[in-house]
Parts: C-alpha cells; sequence; structure tokens
C-alpha cells in the first residue's frame, strides 16, 4: 500500500533513518574518492535498474517558485534558470563528471592573446521559430546583457567582458580589459536568443513568447502555477526521452512532498534533510542529491568593535563548533566537511587542505586568554538560514564561555545591516555562498577582499593573492595565489567553513537522472519509465 | 433632477470623497514604509555582484533618485492607471494582479459559499435548539473550526484526501477538482465566524416580543424564523460577510501557499520578500479598493434589509 510511505511504524521508521545514515556516509567516502554523486536513499539500485523499459510521455517537476522571467537575460534564480535552460541553449556546458566547462554551441575556443577569445560556433543549430543560430545572436545575446539600459541583474556575470563581436556566422571573438580567468565558467551559464527575434518583438515579447534552439519549446503556461514545455522537434542535439515536461511552482516544500507520495509529481527540487528523511524508506520514491558547490559558512567581523576584533575570540570560536554534529544532526548526512570558506568542486581548493577541528578545551582556554573577559557577542539571521543551525552554534559556543545574541530581521533588513560600510552589524553571521562558477574567485574576492560589500575583514596579502590569481590565466600560478590566500584567511579565522551543501531532491523511483554540482536541471538527462 | 439634492446622492459623494482620501493615505504610507525596509537593488543581482553593480540596478530602477520625487512621479504614474513595472518579472504590476485575480476571485467564492451555507444554518441550530444536543455538539464543531491553523488543516487535508486515498489533487490549480481542498481550509475560519455571529444575533432576537406574537398567531417555528427573525437577524451577519469577502479578496497568503494556488496572496509574500516595490503598492492599493468597496455596499445594503435604516448625508 502506498499508504506505508508515509504512515510507516516507528521500527522500520528507524530502520529507514539509520541505514539513510550509512548510506550517507558511504556516499561521503565515494563523493571525496572524487564521484560527483551521493544518493542516499536506501533504494538507489532502483534508479538504474528501471530505466529499461517503456518510457514514460510526460514528467512533472515541483519548483519552489514560478519563474520570475523566461527571458534568460534577466533573473537569474534556481526556480527561474531551471525552466530557461532547457528551452535555450547555452554557449558552454559543463562535463556533468568533472564539471569542466565542454563544448556545447562552442565547439572549439582559444585565447590567441590572454584578453582575447575566439569561439567557433556550431553550424547547423536552429532556433524553433526555424531561422539559424550564429555567431551574431551569440554576441547579441552577450551585449544585450552589458546594456546598462537593459539592467540585467546578470551583469556581474559577465561584466569582465569587453567586447562581443561576430566575426562570420560560425566564429566569435570576446575581448576582455584584463585576464580573465573564470570567464568560461560564466560562459556555462550564457544563454542563447535570436537576435532577428528579439530585435522585432521586444524584449517583452521574448518574455512572454520565448523562442530558443534548446531541447524543448514552451507549450503553455499558466501565470504563476505551471510552465508545459514540449520536445524541440528540431532540436540539434539528441532528442530527449521524455516528450513533455510540466514545471509547477510549489512554494510550500511539505506540500512539494504529497505532491511525490501521491504520484502527482515526479521530481521536486529543493528539499530539506528532515524532508528527505521522510521519502527515505518509500519504495515508490527515492532521494537523489548531489554536492554541491554551495558553502556553508560563518563570516567574523574583524573591523568592528565587537570581541571579534580579538584573534583570539575567533580561533576560539573555530575550535569550539562541533562540525559533525551539525553534518550529521541538523543536515541529515547531506553535507560535507570543509576546511575554509570554499568547497572541493571549486577551482583553487588546496589539495590536502584539513577539516574544521573541535576541540572545546582548547577553545575555552583560548577565550579566557584573550582578555576578554565575558565575551558578548551578537549575530544577526534571516529566515532566509536555518534558526535550529544558529541555536546550535549558539549553545556550542555558549559552552566555551561565549554568550551570543541571535537578532533575527528579514532578508532585506539583514542585508541592509552587514552589508553597511560602517561594519557595526555585529559579531558572527551565517551564510551560504554558490557563485555558479566554481572557482576561488566568485567566493574568497566578494566575501574577504579589502572594501567589498561582505568583507569586514582587510588583510594587505590576502588582497594581493586574490588579485594576482584573478588577473592571470596562470593555472599554477592562482593555485599556489589561492593556497596562500586561504593560508591567510584561515590563520585570521575572519570566516569559517562549515560544510558543503548537498543538493537534496525528491523523485519518483522511476526517474533515472544525476543531479549536478550547479543544480541545473537539464530535462534532457533524465529518463522516466512508466 | 431631484436625486441630485437628494440625502442619498450627497451620502455617495461624501463617501467617495473619504474613500479618496483613504486610498491617498494607504498609498503614502505604503510608499514609504516600503522604503524603509530594504534595498531591492541589493536582492536582485547576484551573490558576487560589487557596490558599483548594486549602484547600477539601483539607478536603472531610479531608486537613487530623492524619496520626494520617486513619490511624486508614482503619484502621477496612479493618475494615469499606471502602476510601474515588477522589478522582478519586468512586467506591469497591474497585469501581475490581473493574472491572479480571477484565481483568488474563485477561491473567495467558493470559500465564501462553503461558510454562508454551512455557518448559517449550524449558527441557528446552535441558537434555537440551545438546550438540545444538536445545539450543544454545534458550538464545539465551531470552536475546531476556528481554533485550527490554515497550515495544519491544510496539510492534514491534502495528506488524507491527497496522499491516502488519492480522491484530490495535492496541489495546483487544474479545475474545479484543485479548487475543493482549498476553499475547505480557506472556509473553517470564515464558517466559524458566520456561525458565531449568527448564534448571538437569533439569540438576541428569539426572546423578542414579536417572536412571541407571531408565534401566539398560530405562526410556525420555520416561518418565524426564516420569515422574520433571519431578517431582523442579518444585519450583522451581512456586515461580516462583506468584511470576509473583502478579507477574502485580499489574498489567503498561507492557504495560497500550501495548495500552491496562484492567486494574489501567494504574490503578494514572493513581492514583499523581493522587496518588489510597483507589485506590493499595487495590491496594497487593489486591496484597500476592495475593503472600501466592500464596506460601502454593506453600508448600502442595510436599508435594503431594513427600511428604517436611512441613508442620509449628515445634517451640517
Amino acid at each position: 500500500m502506498k499508504v506505508q510511505a508515509v504512515r510507516r511504524p516507528a521500527s522500520r521508521r528507524a530502520l529507514g533513518r539509520s541505514l539513510s545514515v550509512i548510506a550517507a556516509a558511504g556516499a561521503a567516502l565515494i563523493a571525496l574518492a572524487g564521484c560527483s554523486l551521493s544518493s542516499p536513499s536506501s533504494d538507489s539500485g532502483s534508479s538504474s535498474s528501471s530505466s529499461s523499459g517503456a518510457s514514460a510521455s510526460s514528467i512533472t517537476i515541483d519548483l519552489a517558485n514560478y519563474p520570475s522571467t523566461l527571458d534568460p537575460g534577466l533573473q537569474y534564480d534556481e526556480s527561474t534558470y531551471s525552466v530557461y535552460r532547457n528551452i535555450y541553449d547555452q554557449l558552454l556546458r559543463r562535463d556533468p563528471k568533472t564539471q569542466q566547462p565542454e563544448a556545447w554551441i562552442a565547439t572549439k575556443w582559444s585565447n590567441p592573446t590572454p584578453t582575447s577569445w575566439d569561439f567557433t560556433i556550431r553550424s547547423g543549430v536552429k532556433f524553433s521559430d526555424g531561422s539559424p543560430l550564429t555567431a551574431d545572436d551569440v554576441a547579441f545575446s552577450i551585449n544585450r546583457m552589458l546594456d546598462p539600459k537593459f539592467n540585467s541583474p546578470q551583469y556581474a556575470n559577465f561584466s569582465a567582458i569587453k567586447t562581443a563581436t561576430a566575426t562570420s556566422p560560425t566564429e566569435l571573438t570576446l575581448t576582455t580589459a584584463t585576464a580573465s580567468p573564470t570567464l568560461l565558467t560564466y560562459l556555462t551559464t550564457l544563454s542563447i536568443v535570436p537576435k532577428a527575434y528579439v530585435q522585432k518583438v521586444g524584449d517583452a515579447g521574448l518574455n512572454s513568447k520565448p523562442i530558443g534552439s534548446g531541447p524543448y519549446e514552451v507549450e503553455s503556461a499558466t501565470s504563476g502555477s505551471q510552465i508545459t514545455l514540449k520536445r524541440n522537434p528540431d532540436f540539434w542535439g539528441t532528442a530527449p526521452s521524455i516528450p513533455t515536461v510540466v514545471f509547477r511552482a510549489v512554494p510550500d516544500a511539505a506540500s512539494r512532498v504529497s505532491d511525490l507520495q501521491s504520484g502527482q509529481a515526479q521530481l521536486a527540487a529543493d528539499l530539506t534533510a528532515d524532508q528527505a528523511s521522510q521519502l527515505t524508506g518509500g519504495s515508490s520514491v527515492q532521494v537523489l542529491s548531489a554536492p554541491t558547490e554551495r558553502v556553508a559558512y560563518l563570516a567574523l567581523n574583524t573591523l568592528g568593535d565587537t570581541p571579534t576584533k580579538s584573534a583570539d575570540i575567533r580561533k576560539a570560536i573555530s575550535l569550539g563548533i562541533d562540525y559533525d554534529s551539525i553534518i550529521k544532526n541538523l543536515e541529515g548526512g547531506y553535507a560535507k566537511p570543509v576546511g575554509t570558506v570554499l568547497t572541493p568542486l571549486s577551482f583553487g581548493y588546496p589539495d590536502k587542505l584539513a577539516s574544521n577541528k573541535y576541540d572545546p578545551a582548547a577553545a575555552k582556554k583560548l577565550v579566557q586568554e584573550s582578555g576578554v573577559s565575558d565575551p558578548q557577542v551578537v549575530f544577526p539571521s534571516s529566515p532566509s538560514y536555518d534558526p535550529q543551525l544558529i541555536q546550535a552554534i549558539q549553545s556550542d559556543l555558549k559552552k566555551i564561555g561565549i554568550t551570543v545574541t541571535i537578532q533575527n530581521s528579514d532578508q532585506a533588513t539583514y542585508l541592509k545591516k552587514v552589508q553597511d560600510p560602517k561594519h557595526d552589524w555585529g559579531s558572527i553571521r551565517f551564510g551560504l555562498w554558490s557563485c555558479s562558477c566554481l572557482d576561488a574567485d566568485g567566493v574568497l574576492y566578494p566575501l574577504f577582499h579589502t572594501g567589498t560589500i561582505w568583507a569586514s575583514y582587510s588583510n594587505p596579502d590576502f588582497d594581493a593573492a586574490v588579485e594576482d590569481a584573478r588577473n592571470t590565466l596562470d593555472k599554477g600560478r592562482r593555485a599556489s595565489d589561492y593556497a596562500k590566500a586561504i593560508g591567510i584567511l584561515n590563520d585570521d579565522v575572519a570566516g569559517i567553513g562549515l560544510y558543503q551543501v548537498d543538493a537534496i531532491y525528491g523523485a519518483s523511483s522511476k526517474l533515472s537522472w544525476k543531479p549536478d554540482a550547479v543544480q541545473s536541471m537539464y530535462v534532457d538527462q533524465m529518463k522516466l519509465s512508466k | 433632477m431631484k436625486l441630485f439634492y437628494s440625502g442619498t446622492f450627497r451620502y455617495i459623494i461624501g463617501r467617495l470623497g473619504q474613500a479618496l482620501l483613504q486610498l491617498f493615505g494607504v498609498v503614502t504610507i505604503v510608499f514609504v514604509v516600503l522604503r524603509l525596509t530594504g534595498d531591492p537593488a541589493q536582492l536582485l543581482v547576484p551573490q558576487q555582484a560589487t557596490a558599483a553593480d548594486i549602484a547600477r540596478v539601483r539607478h536603472q530602477l531610479g531608486l537613487d533618485q530623492p524619496i520626494w520625487a520617486q513619490y511624486l512621479h508614482y503619484l502621477a504614474g496612479i493618475c494615469h492607471f499606471d502602476f510601474g513595472y515588477s522589478y522582478v518579472q519586468n512586467r506591469p504590476a497591474l497585469s501581475l494582479i490581473m493574472e491572479r485575480l480571477p484565481y483568488t476571485i474563485d477561491l473567495a467564492v467558493a470559500a465564501l459559499i462553503i461558510s454562508v451555507v454551512v455557518g448559517i444554518p449550524v449558527g441557528m441550530i446552535s441558537a434555537v435548539q440551545r438546550k438540545k444536543f444538536l445545539g450543544r455538539a454545534a458550538m464545539p464543531l465551531v470552536l475546531i473550526g476556528q481554533s485550527m491553523p490554515a497550515f495544519w488543516l491544510g496539510l492534514l487535508l491534502i495528506l488524507v484526501f491527497g496522499v491516502w486515498l488519492r480522491l484530490l489533487p495535492t496541489s495546483g490549480a487544474e479545475g474545479l477538482q484543485s479548487l475543493i481542498l482549498p476553499a475547505v481550509t480557506l472556509a473553517s475560519l470564515s464558517f466559524a465566524t458566520v456561525a458565531r455571529i449568527t448564534r448571538s444575533s437569533f439569540l438576541e432576537q428569539v426572546g423578542a416580543e414579536y417572536v412571541k406574537t407571531a408565534r401566539s398567531h398560530g405562526a410556525g417555528m420555520g416561518r418565524v424564523l426564516f420569515g422574520h427573525v433571519l431578517r431582523n437577524a442579518s444585519i450583522p451577519i451581512v456586515t461580516l460577510i462583506g468584511l470576509e469577502i473583502a478579507s477574502l479578496l485580499g489574498g489567503a497568503v498561507i492557504t495560497e501557499t500550501i495548495f500552491a494556488w496562484p492567486g494574489i496572496g501567494q504574490l503578494t509574500v514572493q513581492s514583499i520578500d523581493a522587496r518588489d516595490f510597483p507589485v506590493v503598492q499595487a495590491i496594497v492599493l487593489f486591496v484597500a479598493v476592495v475593503y472600501i468597496a466592500a464596506n460601502f455596499v454593506t453600508d448600502m445594503l442595510y436599508s435594503v434589509i431594513d427600511p428604517r435604516v436611512r441613508i442620509t448625508a449628515a445634517e451640517g
């Protein structure tokens, strides 16, 4: 009976949980060995075994939100790009295993000088209105985002590009102001729109009736509720195996779980570890998860007038947090330990970096020796962050003699406070960081370089190292720059990496799909049996 | 011609003036308060954006102008029924509301029908039969309805009817079937309120002299209740229903979120979260208009229900 998926006897549930913990531990080992996929569900075999047999004619995917737009030059959030990346082609894609940029619409590229790049554009690609995709469309897709009037929220991802020009229908040249080592990684997020069509119907027209060259095209949409995509018959690549995709906006995570259990949806995004534990053990559903490049971290205020100005207090905080307990108990095993504010998936993460140590006795001693009597620290937070986690850190720090006051406000107010250049926001803040770039540059520079909006830290040696790494294409030099920068950062304890976040999805056990490190949702990579 | 000088006409003109003043106040307060609570530009950009990136977005949205200039620009827009563009969805705020409105109306009407059709009889029974079993059993039911929070009742209904019995869709907005669970959830609170008001207002009436008179003239209890008491007891009920309509049309945030119902409530929460000023302003203005209109219509209905009520402007 399907009822059992929810109303399992306590003993079976306990068994399910311990199985999932074991599976998660095993998955962690596999991940360490270099595999990018883990599936803590106890019936992980079912997804591959069921891929033979007849294909289902449609899949329903529950997202947390309705896409803000179907214009890929505008908003850039998970629910939005999950949909439009299936409609448009990107210039490059990532290899699902190595996460390295690989050919997609661009088949080849080279950089004759450190500041110029030549791309060969695939020929024979057609937009769903029948017009051919050329280098001019790619240049147009970049240039519209660089146009201040278009006001693209993604501007920051592409602002390294100075010019984008089509030199022939299959040749594209990009120039950058300085050498840009992260250019390719951001080009994996560049979706290509048809120039002639956009110029004819305008930006609003593209949003309401999107035309792309991707594996799917829009069939119908009910604003705020759902979007139906159908297979693009003229797609240049391998035809996707699922003919129809229905993306639904289901903001409540518990409802997404119910949709899976009732069979109304076959895939649900954005689940928590708690919800995943409800799904493991059911026979018709499975949990799919993958380590992402998102890092959960604490940033410590080293500039404002707070106890965290003292290096001893900061060191004590980093020794006083029980990282393993957070990963095991709060994140349900859907997280991995890290040794700094970066994940091992990102370029620049040092090879042999030790994970954070938990040593409450040493931490307590450091607090006593710091000369700060009865340290009181303020911890601003917002509803975007798990209150249980913040409270766990509060109680860990209480044990070593640091009193933490949590100050909650909504996200907009929180941002206003912590990004204020006066650095009087408190002492510790929690954050989740992802640059979709898999490179230390998108993490260390904006978070800790002197004078950026997030940094309450300043160290000229650190600044010099991350600046040098930003302006060279030499991989060896970049790696040693980041090793140095991370060494300084960890010595100063300006930030503490808590764990690497796993993306958690609930899925029908008939779905075969491997989620990736940047949470893209390419439906053409999915298989669903009947 | 006489109409133009009549009390009713002057009353309506007076109410219209009041309404405009109220709307002006609402618009102004919302405009100012929203701008004190955070910066939409910070929420729009990717995390790694620089201060300069944020400043550029702010400039494009016009948020770097002095607040009075933004305010005048906004007021000028309203006069032409231009409510601005959504920062997040890059579409006119008004068309976003218009897309969501049919869903909110469907849900509101369904919930209201359930609350009235169930609430009034339950209230009547508990008043008239208050010494008997049926009357005693009715009020605890009402209490349960009133004290069960929507997020809990909603999930419970989903679990029972969606996951276990698989009779109804667990979420979404496809056809009448998916309307049932959210409507019942939303109605649970307003049904209880309607029942309680009906009960107390009936209790006031059933002891009245005219009921005894009617009964002593041989009128049956049914005829007395529906022919006389209901009409006299209905002014507070109508007032309440008027207010319920307004509040239901404002969107049911929790119910819509749980059932993934694409109404105005969901749009409101998402727009507030993103500090999508034009959309929040437009929604608040819309809800204010609905409230004012519902109040006005309710007041007009009084004179229809009870001819003793005369609608005139106060003599100055």
